[in-house]
């Protein structure tokens, strides 16, 4: 076909394919469609990535994992620890037009607490888990009273989670007059627009929308003010089509591969943002297994591995070693949390013959998952394992299929990636706790479990620092699990998109987001 | 001809029978379930215990199977764990998505590829029989995956003719609805012109190796109207039955086009419900499948008359 023919046509495809000029809309991919517009109800990281730019709990996570207030203008702590009274913004209104008020706040409250809501952390508030909310009150339209069990120092960490959706106020017009959830009218910077399942979501600016103050966005809290029309979260499940859509100027930003970098940036139209996230890449142990349950063999397995080599490989040197449960940028990373497992195939060996180890195969599951490091890991940690003589078999599974033996506990050895958990405490009773119980745990020693109790009970954060040093020390001696690093997050984005920051939750923030001309 | 169609419709709910049982009890066999993948590596013991009971997995699994398949008789297929959508509306959804790509490109490769067969058959052994079967052979040979892959590069990316990513429906836009589907047709299309195309060539050197071929020849009729009036008619069957079967084959699911070009068909709905242990979505789109493999077999059969009188209904 000759090129007078070729050259028309292509531009007569280009102007039909292109659609009506849009208006100033922030185009954002996502793996997979979200799950559901009920906040904190049906769920995974990217139904709450979308969710919370329309809904806003009373406190939400700071950039550093601490604390901040969001709806709430302040906080105050009664002496006895039991009683947080929250002051609310006065200039904070609902989609609809109508203005926050402590009555919404215990309404919404309410509704999460019924059980018929589904709610998936009622749980963390209604006892079962040790913590209660006895009683929430609004003594006025602009305070409302919380009453806990016993004094606990990450109430406002569970509040502010964001797979509860930071318990999200919501309006009494989000549901049908029958109870049943109808759509999200929120406090948000953005108001849902449009959901097409399986293809995207499109989120509109709400005109209302006050700020917290600010200057700049620190979290989820900060500066929140939406300045584009719309936020498109488009779903695009294959990383190369992701990657083609970012280059072609079809997205504006998105999550892409570690192996994916350098292509990047060497395109003149996109800037690559790299992060370092509170996600947790670390090989498990499982301490009542008869082989796995000697110390002296994992101890001798920690020595066996290289862990700049394995880090550096894995995240194409985008990551480093991290031996601590506590993420690197929490403010609780000292140089305590920073003492790590040396790397000593001698040392190996003899920690070996002390265990009295004579061979017997250790299975290490992993899995395929796009994305994830584990596979990668487990087949370099293979290697520097066998080469102190352990006798290692890797055994891919389909990931379902390993989320099933991660829960019975049902494993020797594992590679696995767990999800973030800001607090140290939160992130130490991910992995502690009380396996016959909760099979899914991999650290039971009573003293650390009274450690992590304690942390979670007190706010002093001198004190907490000292129980998380002590943690550290104790986890490392123990090797319950070998954490190996922190996820980097590397982004992806147009240049002409300005704003755009990518932080340690690993949850695109669309507002301060501006498109330049 | 009606009680044929009756009958084979009727046969067709043993096989749909086994297929209802055999998909409940296999994805059940293996390991996870629904809970645990919703939560994670969040999964308290009791979260775990409640959504289980709300997903009405802490049943056994004969009351789970007689529940299941007492609301498919009524023709509900339950609800979607993942989406907590009807199963039924939204198997169907899908399914228009995929069925309007696969249609199109089975349409488009049978129009090239027969006549290209054909083509091949009667210039057997020439320069243009090797090249037509060389670029069948190369077509069946490239994995769907990296053949979309390239034509989304070079269309989408290089040339920046066609959109990279997204969806239109027919209803919101026929034009655009085109655009998008321009490559993924296009992808289908290549690939199955090779299957088609080689059967089509078998076929016809079959027939015309016949007698009546070459008396049809020595009657003095062009080549012609060898070809279409005699060669055609009779070497399409079992280029018809290959299209049946293509045709249920690619119509259960094109998984991988799909997630290359994004597209929001029954193959990605089926595979995300398995990676995600969606049950009821699992068993709803397998049931599906099979009956259209019923449906789309049964119209082959019964078209099947008009190449080959020998074969009737009866």
């Amino acid at each position: 076909m000759s090129r007078a023919i070729l050259l028309p046509l292509g531009a007569a495809l280009a102007v039909i394919g292109a659609g009506p000029a849009a208006a100033q809309t922030v185009n954002v991919a996502i793996n997979a469609d979200i799950r559901s517009i009920n906040p904190g109800v049906n769920r995974d990281d990217y139904t709450d990535s979308v969710v919370l730019h329309i809904v806003e709990g009373l406190v939400a996570l700071r950039e550093n994992g601490s604390i901040g207030p969001l709806l709430a203008e302040k906080v105050a702590l009664s002496p006895d620890g039991l009683t947080y009274t929250f002051s609310l913004r006065r200039n904070a209104k609902f989609h609809n037009g109508a203005p926050l008020t402590a009555a919404d706040v215990l309404w919404s409250w309410n509704r999460y607490m019924d059980p018929k809501t589904d709610w998936r952390c009622l749980s963390e508030f209604d006892g079962r888990g040790g913590l209660k909310v006895e009683a929430v009150t609004a003594p006025d339209a602009h305070t409302v009273v919380m009453r806990i069990n016993k004094p606990n120092a990450l109430f406002l960490d569970s509040l502010a989670r964001t797979d509860c959706a930071m318990a999200g106020v919501l309006h009494k017009t989000s549901v049908n007059p029958d109870g049943s959830f109808k759509s999200p009218v929120g406090t948000g910077p953005f108001k849902l627009g449009e959901w097409k399942r399986g293809e995207y979501v499109t989120l509109t600016r709400f005109d209302g929308y006050v700020s917290p103050p600010g200057s700049s966005p620190d979290g989820y809290t900060g500066a929140k003010r939406p300045l584009v029309e719309a936020v498109k979260f488009i779903v695009i499940p294959d990383p190369a089509t992701t990657k083609a859509a970012l280059l072609s100027g079809a997205v504006d930003t998105a999550e892409v591969q570690a192996t994916d970098l350098l292509e990047m940036q060497r395109s003149p139209k996109v800037e690559v943002k790299t992060t370092t996230t509170a996600n947790k890449h670390v090989f498990l142990f499982q301490t009542r297994d008869p082989l796995m349950g000697n110390a002296k063999l994992r101890q001798a397995i920690a020595a066996s591995l290289d862990m700049r080599q394995i880090v550096g490989n894995v995240s194409r040197g985008l990551a480093r070693p991290n031996a601590s449960v506590i993420h690197l940028t929490s403010a609780y990373y000292d140089d305590a949390q920073r003492q790590g497992y040396t790397y000593d195939p001698a040392a190996a060996k003899r920690l070996l013959s002390e265990a009295g180890y004579k061979g017997e195969k250790i299975k290490l599951i992993t899995n395929k998952r796009s994305g994830r490091p584990s596979f990668d890991m487990a087949l370099i940690a293979q290697q520097m394992m066998q080469a102190v003589g352990l006798n290692v078999d890797i055994e891919v599974l389909e990931w379902g299929t390993q989320i099933d033996r991660y829960n019975k506990g049902n494993y020797q050895m594992m590679a696995f990636s767990y999800s973030a958990r800001l607090d140290p405490a939160l992130s130490y009773e991910q992995i502690a706790g009380p396996k016959d119980t909760q099979p899914r745990k991999v650290w039971e020693n009573p003293e650390a479990l009274k450690l992590i109790d304690k942390a979670s009970a007190t706010s002093n954060v001198a004190e907490r620092g000292k129980i998380f040093d002590e943690l550290h020390k104790r986890f490392m001696a123990d090797v319950p699990m070998i954490m190996v690093f922190n996820s980097v997050d590397v982004n992806a984005q147009q240049k002409r998109l300005q704003g755009f920051t990518p932080w340690v939750a690993s949850k695109p923030r669309l507002w301060e987001v501006r498109v330049a001309k | 001809m009606l009680g044929f169609i009756v009958k084979r419709l009727l046969m067709a709910v043993p096989t749909l029978l086994i297929v209802a049982v055999s998909v409940f009890v296999l994805v059940r066999l293996v390991p996870g379930d629904p809970a645990s993948l919703l939560l994670g590596d969040m999964a308290t013991p009791s979260a775990l215990a409640d959504l289980q009971r709300r997903l009405g997995l802490d049943r056994s699994l004969p009351a789970q199977f007689g529940i299941w398949f007492g609301h498919v008789l009524q023709g509900d297929l339950g609800q979607s764990i993942t989406s907590q959508q009807p199963v039924l509306p939204l198997v169907w959804d899908r399914f228009l998505v995929s069925g309007r790509l696969v249609v199109v490109a089975v349409f488009l490769a049978v129009l090239v590829a027969v006549p290209a067969g054909m083509v091949a058959a009667w210039r057997q052994n020439s320069l243009a029989d090797l090249v037509l079967v060389g670029t069948s052979t190369l077509l069946l040979s490239i994995p769907t995956f990296w053949l979309g892959l390239l034509i989304l590069l070079l269309f989408g990316l290089k040339l920046g003719w066609l959109p990279v990513v997204g969806h239109v429906s027919f209803a919101q836009s026929p034009g655009h609805a085109l655009m998008y589907m321009i490559m993924p047709v296009l992808t289908l299309f290549l690939h199955e012109i090779g299957v088609v195309m080689r059967m089509a060539r078998a076929s016809t050197l079959e027939v015309l190796r016949l007698d009546y071929i070459t008396h049809a020849r020595a009657k003095g009729l062009s080549e012609r109207e060898v070809m279409w009036r005699h060669a055609f008619r009779n070497s399409f069957g079992p280029t018809w039955t290959l299209i049946g079967l293509v045709l249920g084959n690619l119509l259960g699911g094109i998984a991988v086009v799909e997630t290359v070009f994004s597209i929001p068909g029954l193959g990605r709905l089926l595979v995300d419900s398995i990676f995600g242990r969606d049950y009821p979505v699992i068993q709803g789109c397998l049931l599906f499948v099979a009956f259209v493999y019923v449906v789309v077999n049964l119209v082959v059969d019964l078209l099947y008359p008009l190449f080959d009188p020998r074969v009737t209904a009866s």
